[in-house]
């Protein structure tokens, strides 16, 4: 049997390069109405009065007043109506749909609708703490009274998702049953959302993921507002409804990474960081949503990949009345880890020490606790991947010679890991993942509601299972999810598909195994914590993760002395994540995050002007051309994790966390300044420069 | 109204409709050709790329005006050629598919890059793929899949 | 519902124009986004439209001993690819759009657009590109210079159309176009630049300096580079402060979603600076 690593093709190659792969918006009911979605159009305030034009037949109104169950969307803290009633909190808050045959009578009708507002002082500054969070390590506090003491500021803006396909759904009534199409990450969420906002039994509510053209956190909670929505609509008009965003509607109200703001305090005994101290600020937008479990994992993130051990930890959800900011790949930790590695950077060059002599020193190793006195259970193999980045990128000699005044060219290194799956206990106490194996005759269906949205799911699994079988791949069956047919495995999130979903499809394709002989039975298999993890989700002790995999990115670039353009010449990465189910898929994704993660870091420039967002499309939103991006390196390390598939630890987020950092450090060399915010564009180069 | 005649996926095709119809909407919604994918709706992506006489272009600026008399090929078209394979089977080498958006866009701008150019260099594919933006890749290996196309291809383009 | 021409050949299309009022549309790239209603729905024009993309005697290229010829409805990429055409342009034309917007949008539709920001417009103004204009009565040849008014502004009159684009034929020892955009390739330009010279014995014979998207159309001041003819090179190096305190009054950018002033005016000058350094 050949290592699982080995790559193979991927299974949807053949019909998503021959253009028959399936997206929302190319799926056409008989009879199918359109939705348009009717926005508020001022920032801050209260409706007194909406006047709807008259419609003709067969046009529909759905609004606050339809929703039988609760008007309030299920996320994980529930504060966003499905429709606002009165309160406005943010620009194009969503008010109802309009809905009809015909998109050039909706688009009269919706210019048509008049809304009078009471409006009201908008809040865009970072005063209204809604979530508030603490926590000590060793000495907290205490450990800095009479220290030396080094302080910087970082800052991050927003990051948009950018996947290519925009939001969408399309539904339909089953009898009784509310049955939905979309381009989601979570069919599970949807469908616990749909339950709650239509006060429906659970069998009365279907959730089936059409191909996902990219989601990167952007489908994780939003599609659970739009999947709500149409639901309602679909209730009261009992027609196959299509709510499909186009791309300006879509960067405009849909959820984007948190800004956030850093400050750092490291106090210095002996000319080494005795502790560390992290103010943080997220941006919540003007809901609070996921915000708190982003701003847990960026708290938890707070001292990267060191061992530092006393801490004095804050940070702060703050409500605004901006678009409300969700999951985007990462979830905190690109935010967290940009500040500490540039911190630990610049407090060394405070100390006037080596800084990587400075964060060797400091590197965690096995055995040590966490900042949240967790521990590190299994190998670190930083230091040899550490050390193999140095030599294949030529990181010294670079250093050396790109230290020359008029060279405008730099190296960047940065180290980082992710926490794979939920943090602390949610797998256990929130998701309780369940999956299930259908064995009939000589094939095995495998019923999750894991998503392909790209990562490729579709094959990574049915490998991993007719792997341990060792049967033929076409022998194992995997469809898109379907709550009718798959349990609830959880989210696809967190980059706990492999580890925590395919961890129990392996366990439980180990009991197939064994039970081949029998023509058909069904295995099913929930999520078991194991025994170690213990976590306190109040006081941020225990272990946070069950699991963590770790990267290195090396980046190269050059800036234009005249134009201070920033152009990536090279990377190299390192990953340690576990073990690959499929190497090419795992490059594919590497490559792919780091982009993200390096365009985060020095590209891509979103921002608000009075709560309404200036980047609305693609032609200002900048992402990266394949022009932009450079040659990328990857190197893959085994470590294997004891309760992932062959050992296999989390992906997906990994490998945009180190792209920011290293990008900002690799430009710090060329431009002989510090860098404290990304993304590093060309007018803030020029500032730091002009500033001295 | 207006009577547009245009040649699509090797067929003739005559129609009487509103030439200020966007080709992608006429593809997708006449034809139920929905390989070309509406992503930014204004020629920014690349994943409503077709053919027109055999040059990419991107159908979502694209008026129905404008192709009267010309050659459209879809990827639904394109996808039954020799040349075709070869694409595909190089994406499913190197990996360059992942969520699939892009796709049929990237397999247009190939085509049309390796019609004119059939030995490209790296730079002259990244130049061939800068109007089609992909966000799960970073390109690295839709650029080996371009090259590997050319190079198991050799001699058809 | 607006209603559509799309004449056969430019008779038919200039009695068009002369009897109806349209809006005149090209490859489309740009009018149909200004002009975008919802997926699904005909493009949202207010106008009627004239399509003239179809017109063959508005897609031929010809030179004479002066001048280049490039007809109204030819793509960037057919012009990028005649022999004739000047390299400025061509490199031009390499640096403004990627491959799918080259096959379908004009030159002339860059000029009728009248944007800040519009690439092309940046070097056509430093090679003095001229049009010609016709209607059904008339044929007229005006300088790109004075066919622009300001932002979206153009000298045409309702039964008019450009109908071809016209280069004079030029020799620079060095001409080049910088374009300063958010990213590598495929974006609207932050600013641009152009610079041209041409020296005979040391001496400046022809010197051109060009900026796009930091007014409201290209910054091109003829009198201040007659101010530099016939001057020696390293004279004219000497003269970098000044010749910077020159332009500092017509070079007023704005702040918007892509950059701000500040930038802008400071790479201007940068790229001005670069251009006098390395004259030789």
């Amino acid at each position: 049997m050949k290592d699982i690593s080995t790559s193979i093709n991927k299974v949807d190659n053949d019909e998503k390069t021959s253009g028959q792969a399936k997206y929302v918006a190319d799926i056409k009911l008989e009879g199918m109405l359109y939705a348009f979605t009717v926005r508020a159009k001022i920032v801050k305030g209260k409706i007194l009065n909406i006047e709807y034009p008259l419609l003709p037949e067969g046009y529909f109104v759905v609004d606050y007043r339809d929703i039988p169950g609760q008007n309030i969307v299920k996320v994980i803290f529930n504060d966003m109506p499905v429709f606002t009633e009165k309160e406005i909190t943010y620009l194009y808050e969503p008010i109802a749909l309009l809905i009809g045959p015909d998109k050039n009578v909706l688009s009269k009708l919706i210019e048509a609708v008049h809304i009078v507002y009471q409006e009201d002082e908008p809040l865009f500054d970072w005063t209204d703490s809604v979530v508030h969070y603490h926590f000590d390590k060793g000495e907290g506090k205490r450990a800095f009274s009479g220290k030396k003491i080094i302080e910087f500021n970082y800052e991050t803006s927003y990051q948009e998702q950018a996947y290519i396909e925009p939001q969408g759904f399309i539904g339909y009534m089953d009898k009784e049953k509310v049955t939905l199409i979309g381009s989601i990450q979570c069919p599970y969420y949807v469908k616990k959302a749909v339950v709650q906002a239509l006060g429906e039994r659970e069998q009365n509510v279907r959730i089936i993921q059409a191909n996902v053209g990219g989601a990167f956190g952007g489908k994780e909670e939003f599609p659970s507002l739009i999947g709500c929505q149409l639901a309602v609509a679909l209730k009261k008009i009992k027609k196959p409804i299509q709510l499909i965003y186009e791309r300006e509607e879509d960067m405009l109200v849909t959820t984007k990474r948190h800004p956030s703001r850093v400050h750092f305090k490291a106090a210095i005994k002996d000319n080494k960081i005795y502790a560390l101290s992290a103010d943080v600020g997220i941006d919540g937008g003007a809901n609070i949503g996921l915000s708190g479990v982003v701003l847990s994992r960026a708290l938890i993130a707070c001292t990267g990949v060191y061992t530092i051990e006393h801490l004095d930890i804050s940070g702060d959800v703050f409500r605004t009345n901006t678009v409300p900011n969700g999951a985007f790949r990462g979830f905190g930790a690109p935010q967290m880890f940009f500040a500490i590695e540039m911190f630990i950077e610049h407090v060394a060059l405070e100390l006037k020490v080596n800084p990587l002599e400075f964060k060797k020193d400091i590197l965690a190793k096995q055995g040590d606790y966490t900042s949240t006195m967790g521990i590190f259970r299994d190998p670190v193999l930083m230091p040899l991947m550490i050390k193999k980045a140095m030599e294949v990128s030529n990181y010294q000699e670079k250093r050396t010679k790109y230290d020359a005044l008029d060279s405008y060219k730099g190296i960047g290194m940065s180290w980082f890991f992710h926490g794979c799956g939920f943090t602390g206990s949610g797998e256990k106490n929130i998701i309780k993942a369940k999956v299930r194996l259908k064995k009939v005759f000589e094939t095995v269906e495998i019923l999750i509601a894991a998503v392909d949205m790209g990562q490729g799911v579709k094959t990574t699994f049915r490998k991993l299972v007719a792997n341990i079988l060792n049967i033929d791949i076409e022998q194992v069956i995997f469809n898109n999810p379907d709550t009718d047919a798959v349990p609830d495995s959880g989210p696809t999130v967190a980059s706990r598909t492999m580890m925590i979903v395919g961890g129990l499809v392996a366990r439980a394709t180990v009991e197939v195994k064994k039970r081949w002989a029998e023509e058909k039975f069904i295995v099913e298999k929930e999520y078991e914590q194991p025994s170690y993890i213990k976590y306190d989700e109040e006081k941020f002790k225990g272990d946070a993760y069950p699991a963590y995999s770790w990267g290195v990115n090396v980046v190269e670039v050059e800036v234009d002395k005249f134009t201070y353009q920033v152009k990536i010449n090279k990377s190299w990465s390192f990953y340690d994540i576990g073990k690959a189910i499929d190497e090419r898929i795992v490059i594919g994704q590497a490559d792919g995050g780091l982009a993200q993660g390096l365009a985060y870091g020095y590209l891509e420039v979103m921002n608000h002007k009075q709560g309404k967002i200036m980047q609305k499309n693609m032609t200002d939103y900048i992402i990266p051309t394949a022009m932009d991006m450079c040659p990328m390196e990857t190197y893959l390390y085994e470590n294997p994790y004891a309760y992932g598939p062959y050992g296999a630890k989390g992906v997906g987020e990994l490998s945009l966390i180190g792209g920011a950092p290293a990008v900002a450090k690799a430009i710090e060399q060329a431009i002989k300044r510090r860098v404290f915010k990304i993304p590093v564009t060309p007018e803030y180069i020029m500032e730091l420069i002009k500033n001295g | 109204m207006a009577k547009i005649k245009f040649k699509l996926n090797n067929q003739f095709v005559e129609m009487e409709t509103d030439p200020n119809r966007r080709l992608l909407d006429v593809l997708r919604d006449d034809f139920n050709l929905t390989g070309p994918k509406e992503g930014c709706g204004e020629g920014e992506c690349g994943a409503c790329a077709v053919l027109m006489n055999h040059e990419i272009v991107n159908s979502c600026c694209t008026p129905l005006a404008n192709i009267i008399e010309k050659e459209i090929i879809t990827i639904e078209g394109f996808s039954k050629t020799k040349k075709f394979e070869v694409i595909k089977d190089a994406y499913a080498k190197t990996g360059g598919v992942q969520c699939g958006f892009c796709t049929p866009g990237m397999i247009i701008a190939t085509e049309s890059l390796l019609n004119k150019n059939p030995h490209p260099t790296d730079f002259e594919i990244k130049i061939g793929l800068s109007g089609n933006l992909c966000r799960c890749t970073g390109y690295n290996l839709i650029i080996e899949a371009v090259k590997e196309a050319a190079k198991a291809g050799d001699g058809l383009w | 519902m607006v209603e559509a021409f799309i004449p056969k050949d430019l008779d038919e299309c200039l009695r068009i124009l002369s009897e109806r009022k349209v809006r005149i549309v090209a490859g489309g790239t740009d009018m149909l986004i200004q002009n975008r209603s919802h997926t699904g729905m005909s493009i949202g024009y207010r106008n009627d439209v004239l399509y003239i993309n179809n017109l063959n005697e508005l897609k031929n290229i010809y030179e004479d001993d002066a001048f280049v010829y490039i007809g109204a409805a030819l793509s960037l990429e057919k012009i990028m690819q005649s022999d004739i055409v000047p390299k400025l342009l061509k490199d031009t034309i390499l640096e403004m759009a990627s491959p799918a917007i080259r096959h379908t949008a004009t030159l002339a539709g860059n000029i009728g657009n009248a944007s800040p920001a519009g690439d092309s417009l940046v070097s056509l103004y430093l090679m003095d590109a001229e049009l010609e204009i016709r209607s059904i009565n008339n044929t007229r040849r005006v300088f790109l210079k004075d066919f622009i008014k300001g932002v979206r502004k153009i000298a045409l009159e309702s039964d008019e159309l450009i109908t071809k684009v016209i280069i004079p034929k030029l020799v620079f020892e060095k001409a080049y176009f910088k374009k300063v955009g958010p990213r590598l390739s495929d974006a609207i330009s932050k600013l641009s630049f152009a610079g041209a010279y041409q020296t005979y014995n040391n001496r400046i014979t022809d010197i051109r300096i060009a900026f796009g998207a930091v007014n409201i159309t290209v910054v091109r001041d003829r009198v201040l580079e007659k101010k530099l003819l016939g001057k020696k090179v390293e004279e004219i190096k000497e003269m970098m402060d000044l010749i910077i305190s020159w332009y500092d009054p017509l070079i007023l950018p704005i702040d918007d979603q892509r950059s701000n002033k500040v930038y802008r005016k400071e790479v201007s000058f940068n790229l001005l600076r670069e251009f006098v350094r390395n004259l030789n």
